[in-house]
């Protein structure tokens, strides 16, 4: 009973009486941390372990690269053995989807299978990581961690129709191979970095990519700050140092070092920030703009100074009014979503009850979380100059135990289809430890050593044994019962092509694909049930050109309150939080979207139109295309006997069924 | 007891995922064989759970309390005068310190055995008084639609949280090979001001999201046929890919032989889930009863027949939804309570009551959960003269049926219906007590994401025993 009163009192705002004045202006503790909080192995500094030697001619003939000593030490320890190394076809497709996210082409295939050179597999990767397809391909990895979305969510889900510079900025970024730890200073900080370099307020956008709360009516200003406060801390814990910061915000965090007072330090960096869109339209098209707004302005104002003596009846009419004219503005002008520091309206962070802004405890100026500092590390005040700069300089400092090893492993874990710690955004105690420490902190230590540059770390896990290995055992049931989940890596991991994999796959076997870069998102036509869902149906206007609808899946708009069922159903994140790793789900309405679909049955269209020639011609370029391969005996005779058949239908049909087959979602 | 760790996913994993962890304890082998092939194969709850299914009719824009069951005579006699000061403070969107309380023009009465108190609002509803267990004293967190809306839901004041009907399909999976475990049918008008994040599964896995049953051509997507393609020829395509996947499988394989159920199941909506929608069957005097064909209650009674019919089949959760498209289309009723809420109440008073008499004669009520009310009530004091604005810290929802009991009037506000005064109930004490009746304890329900084991309940709720027969 006592504990719901004090709940109830806590509900309705009535702390105070309840705790006593808080002391609001007392100063949070720095915090201890015990030698045990700090021994966890993840704050430990990495090791510098050698890769283990091998003697013995079988361990010299499949060692390549230092993780493959590694994981065959890890393996031999298990007395397990490496599958033998996957074929060329199978290697080329896996490389190419795991680059580029899409298929290679039958020429491509061909020219890699009848390469005799002795370093054809380097030029290969060489090839697709200097490719532009590569940028689009993992920048979709990042954005899914930094929860990228072209809408604000909540109730009016307004569009944020100049995202899209934000997403080509990664993309690029990636493509330059820009170093990891300049990347992650330029979102943080592009702002304080350089202010007159467009490029980097692009980059600083990362600070508003989280979903925003703007309610019609809407007057709790301190609550809104308190949201974007958390949203700008929440990621960095999350994104850049896998710790879960975000737990610790109503209280001490439950299984981690993470004090209540860490949270609230680590949102300190962000007291100055302030939105800025940054306008890049031209003068004209400002001027127009400003002349379809003024005569709103002026008479807002007018409305809203009116409404401190309205009468209850008046006050209804203004508002409905206010609403009316809310309908008019004209769309935003083109910008640059950035952030500022605005020392004027920095944000006093206070220590908050249960993460309530109405229960403001004790201040705090700005630290990193204490069970990585010396006890008694000092906070910086909160009027620091360029904060967000300091917060990134201490995050990519080369010491810093976590940044370099949480990427090294998200890496990792794209490549492998299972990360060695395998939640990404959790290296604390709930998070599960690495199957291999020694090889992460070795290939943190090389990240960090080669300048934190994220092609050469993709190189020396694609030329290694452990990532050409084929996805099946020889000794498979054996081993299934020994590392049911292959911890271990003695074969490689199958995995089913994602929601835009196979969407963009679709259009390149169709021969569809618009292979243009960049720019703003394209809006395709969709059910109007589906834009029903919409609180403002009327922001969903597809492009006109209709050449734009066939564009990679990464140029198309992502909306947080309608995210397309083709997306829905086969696991792309909501955008509301944190993606650190897709989930692989398998039922019946991905089977319904790929069978009554419009996407798949346009492109089915497509790809059956495309095929030339006689029937078993058609057939066999059809396989190829689609998966990589001619058919086998039996595929090519089940298809040919369908194909028998006059129905005019029976040719998209066929090549909808090669779009739901294994052979076409799976990667080998 | 083993924890579902989201992000560890391979093909092995996948089999053991299926479980969701939890349900580890008290599995037949049967049931385990089938979770391998289907993730939505039914599972055992927690405990003996007294309920199979829940019925939410989400009242969406918050119904007054005081114009249906939260009967405040005081307020007529306040009508015009400034709240009191001893009732306290509570935070508006938009009453302030100049508004006046306002009367209702409803009339209460006591009905049925129990001689609960219901308005003239809803003299359908008023029929089933027996069977109603009202809370009079719900509160939430938030004052802003969609807030309010996710804390509903989801038991979180913000997007990106599974909502209670995929925790429970996680929780339970589905009876049904044919139908989707989770529907939400929204209202025609649009949607309400949280929009898709309040109803989908948030991290969790992708088949715990709802089957959008929508108004229109298409009720539920994809699920007819492409133009010009018999539903022979589908046969056939179908046929041609399994035996192609045949072809190509290496030995027994998991994740590929539940991608082929998926398929069958697909197969099997498409050639069922029609029958489900066509309501022509239904004897004329059903129709009548939930309004079907009458300009007023056809589309809600529609959709609360359709829920019946879902249930029947084993859908495990269904999501009526009235009211959507902006407040004059739902119960936000900022401006003329009195327009507002007969409008709703003419489209789903009679549908509601005749969803849960019909459950009852079917002997599926003590079975079914049905839940009605929104994300808040409506202020004492008055908005534009005539309206009421948004409240969330004391309002009235109600349950029928899944072992709640009936004719209760369950805790209450102060005097004016500003504030739970008597036994307050949080959205995560109804979460608590909802799962509960259905075999799921609120811990147990849980999924590790991003370092915190989630819950529905986020914290501890209460499960309300009182409430429950």
């Amino acid at each position: 009973m006592l504990h719901r009163l004090l709940r109830n009192v806590f509900t309705f705002g009535l702390a105070t009486a309840a705790f006593g004045a808080p002391e609001v202006n007392d100063v949070a503790p720095l915090g201890a941390y015990t030698a045990a909080e700090r021994r966890h192995w993840a704050f430990q500094p990495r090791k510098d372990v050698p890769p283990p030697a091998f003697t013995d001619a079988a361990a010299k003939a499949w060692i390549r690269t230092p993780i493959d000593a590694f994981i065959l030490a890890g393996l031999r320890k298990a007395e397990l053995t490496p599958a033998p190394e996957a074929d060329r076809a199978t290697l080329i497709r896996r490389l190419t989807y795991d680059l580029h996210g899409l298929p290679p082409t039958p020429e491509e295939i061909g020219a890699f299978l009848t390469d005799k050179a002795p370093r054809a597999y380097e030029r290969l990767v060489d090839r697709l990581l200097e490719s532009p397809r590569y940028g689009e391909q993992w920048a979709r990895h990042w954005l899914d961690v930094v929860r990228f979305a072209e809408s604000d969510g909540y109730e009016y889900d307004t569009h944020r129709p100049d995202a899209y510079r934000f997403r080509d900025y990664v993309i690029a970024s990636l493509n330059e191979d820009k170093p990891y730890d300049v990347f992650l200073k330029e979102q943080l900080a592009g702002d304080e970095i350089d202010p007159k370099n467009d490029g980097l307020l692009v980059a600083s956008g990362f600070n508003r990519l989280g979903p925003l709360r703007k309610n019609a009516g809407n007057q709790e200003v301190a609550s809104s700050r308190t949201e974007v406060l958390t949203e700008m801390a929440n990621i960095v814990g999350a994104a850049m140092l896998g710790m879960t910061m975000g737990c610790a915000r109503c209280h001490d965090h439950k299984f981690d070092p993470i004090r209540q007072s860490d949270y609230y330090r680590l949102q300190g960096f962000f007291a100055q920030t302030q939105a800025n869109d940054v306008i890049v339209a031209t003068a004209e098209e400002q001027a127009k703009y400003k002349a379809a707004m003024e005569p709103l302005e002026a008479e807002m104002r007018k409305l809203r100074f009116s409404m401190r003596r309205a009468s209850e009846e008046e006050k209804g009419k203004i508002l409905t009014r206010l609403e009316e004219i809310d309908g008019q503005v004209p769309p935003p002008l083109t910008a640059m979503y950035a952030v500022k520091n605005d020392p004027k309206e920095m944000t006093q962070i206070h220590m908050l009850q249960r993460g309530d802004y109405r229960n403001k405890g004790p201040r705090v100026g700005m630290r990193a979380p204490g069970v990585l500092l010396p006890d008694g590390t000092a906070e910086m005040p909160l009027d620091t100059a360029k904060p967000r700069l300091r917060l990134a300089e201490w995050i990519t400092e080369p010491s810093n135990p976590l940044t370099a090893r949480v990427m090294v492993n998200r890496i990792w874990g794209y490549h492998f289809g299972r990360a060695m710690v395998s939640t990404p955004n959790d290296f604390g105690k709930m998070g599960t430890r690495p199957a291999n420490p020694e090889l992460l902190d070795w290939l943190a230590n090389e990240f960090v050593k080669s300048g934190w540059k994220m092609k050469p770390l993709h190189r020396t896990i694609l030329l290694s044994s452990a990532y050409r290995q084929a996805s099946q055992s020889p000794n498979e049931k054996a081993y299934a019962v020994k590392d049911s989940e292959n911890k271990l890596l003695w074969r490689a991991n199958r995995r089913r092509l994602e929601a835009e994999e196979i969407r963009d796959t679709m259009l390149a076997v169709s021969g569809r694909l618009n292979a243009k870069a960049g720019g703003p998102s394209v809006m395709a036509p969709i059910d109007a049930e589906l834009v029903k869902d919409l609180k403002r149906p009327q922001y969903w206007s597809p492009t006109r050109d209709r050449s734009e609808h066939d564009r990679r899946t990464i140029y198309m708009i992502y909306k947080r309150n309608l995210i397309l069922p083709f997306m829905q159903v086969f696991d792309s994140p909501d955008t509301l939080l944190s993606c650190a790793r897709r989930e692989q789900s398998t039922h019946a309405p991905q089977a319904l979207e790929l069978l009554n679909g419009t996407v798949s049955n346009d492109l089915a269209a497509s790809f059956a139109k495309r095929l030339t020639g006689a029937p078993r011609e058609r057939v066999d370029s059809a396989w190829k295309l689609a998966t990589g391969r001619l058919p086998n005996e039996r595929e090519r005779a089940l298809s040919m006997q369908y194909l028998d058949d006059p129905d005019p239908a029976a040719w998209t049909e066929f090549a909808l069924s090669l779009f739901n087959s294994n052979a076409f979602l799976y990667v080998n | 007891m083993n924890e579902h760790i989201r992000y560890a996913r391979n093909r092995r994993e996948f089999l053991t995922n299926c479980f969701c962890g939890f349900g580890a304890m008290g599995f037949g082998s049967l049931l385990a064989a089938e979770a391998t092939r289907n993730p939505l194969a039914a599972k055992a709850p927690h405990f003996p759970a007294h309920a199979k299914a829940m019925i939410f009719l989400f009242q969406a824009g918050g119904p007054s309390h005081l114009e249906t069951f939260d009967p405040k005579p005081l307020l007529n006699q306040l009508h015009g005068q400034k709240r009191p000061e001893t009732f306290g403070k509570v935070e508006y969107q938009n009453v302030n310190a100049n508004s006046r309380i306002l009367g209702t023009k409803r009339t209460f009465a006591r009905y049925g055995k129990s001689g609960l108190e219901v308005s003239d609002l809803l003299p359908h509803q008023a029929q089933i008084a027996d069977d109603l267990c009202v809370i009079r004293s719900m509160y939430g967190d938030m004052v802003v639609h969609s807030a309010a809306q996710y804390q509903l839901m989801s038991g979180r004041i913000i997007p990106g949280f599974p909502s209670m009907g995929s925790w429970v399909t996680y929780g339970l999976g589905t009876v049904s090979d044919s139908l989707p475990a989770y529907v939400v049918m929204p209202d025609p008008n649009g949607t309400p001001e949280a929009g898709q994040p309040m109803y989908t599964n948030g991290f969790l896995p992708a088949v715990y999201q709802p089957a959008m049953f929508r108004a229109g051509k298409r009720p539920v997507l994809n699920m007819e046929l492409p133009k010009g393609i018999t539903m022979d020829r589908r046969r056939k395509t179908i046929d041609l890919i399994r035996q192609l996947n045949e072809a190509n499988l290496l030995g027994e394989d998991a994740e590929f032989s539940a991608r082929m159920s998926a398929y069958d199941t697909a197969f099997k909506m498409q050639t069922q889930a029609p029958e489900v929608f066509d309501l022509s069957k239904e004897p004329q005097e059903t129709l009548d009863m939930y309004g079907v064909g009458k300009a007023d209650t056809d589309d809600y009674g529609r959709r609360c027949l359709l829920a019946r019919r879902l249930v029947e089949k084993g859908v495990r959760f269904v999501c009526v939804v009235a009211g959507g498209g902006g407040a004059e289309t739902e119960w936000d009723a900022h401006s003329d309570i009195e327009k507002n809420h007969l409008r709703m109440a003419r489209l789903t008073d009679q549908p509601t009551a005749a969803l849960v008499k019909d459950l009852k004669r079917r002997g599926l009520l003590d079975e079914t959960i049905v839940l009605w009310g929104g994300e808040f009530g409506r202020s004492p004091e008055s908005e534009k003269g005539n309206g009421r604005d948004h409240h969330n810290t004391g309002f009235t929802m109600w349950v029928a049926g899944g072992g709640f009991k009936g004719g209760v009037a369950y805790g209450a506000t102060d005097d004016i219906g500003l504030k739970s005064t008597v036994n307050p109930v949080h959205f995560r004490d109804l979460h608590a007590t909802l799962i509960n009746q259905l075999g799921l304890q609120q811990d147990a329900l849980s999924y590790l994401h991003q370092g915190r084991r989630e819950r529905l309940t986020e914290v501890h709720g209460t499960v309300l025993k009182e409430l429950l027969v």
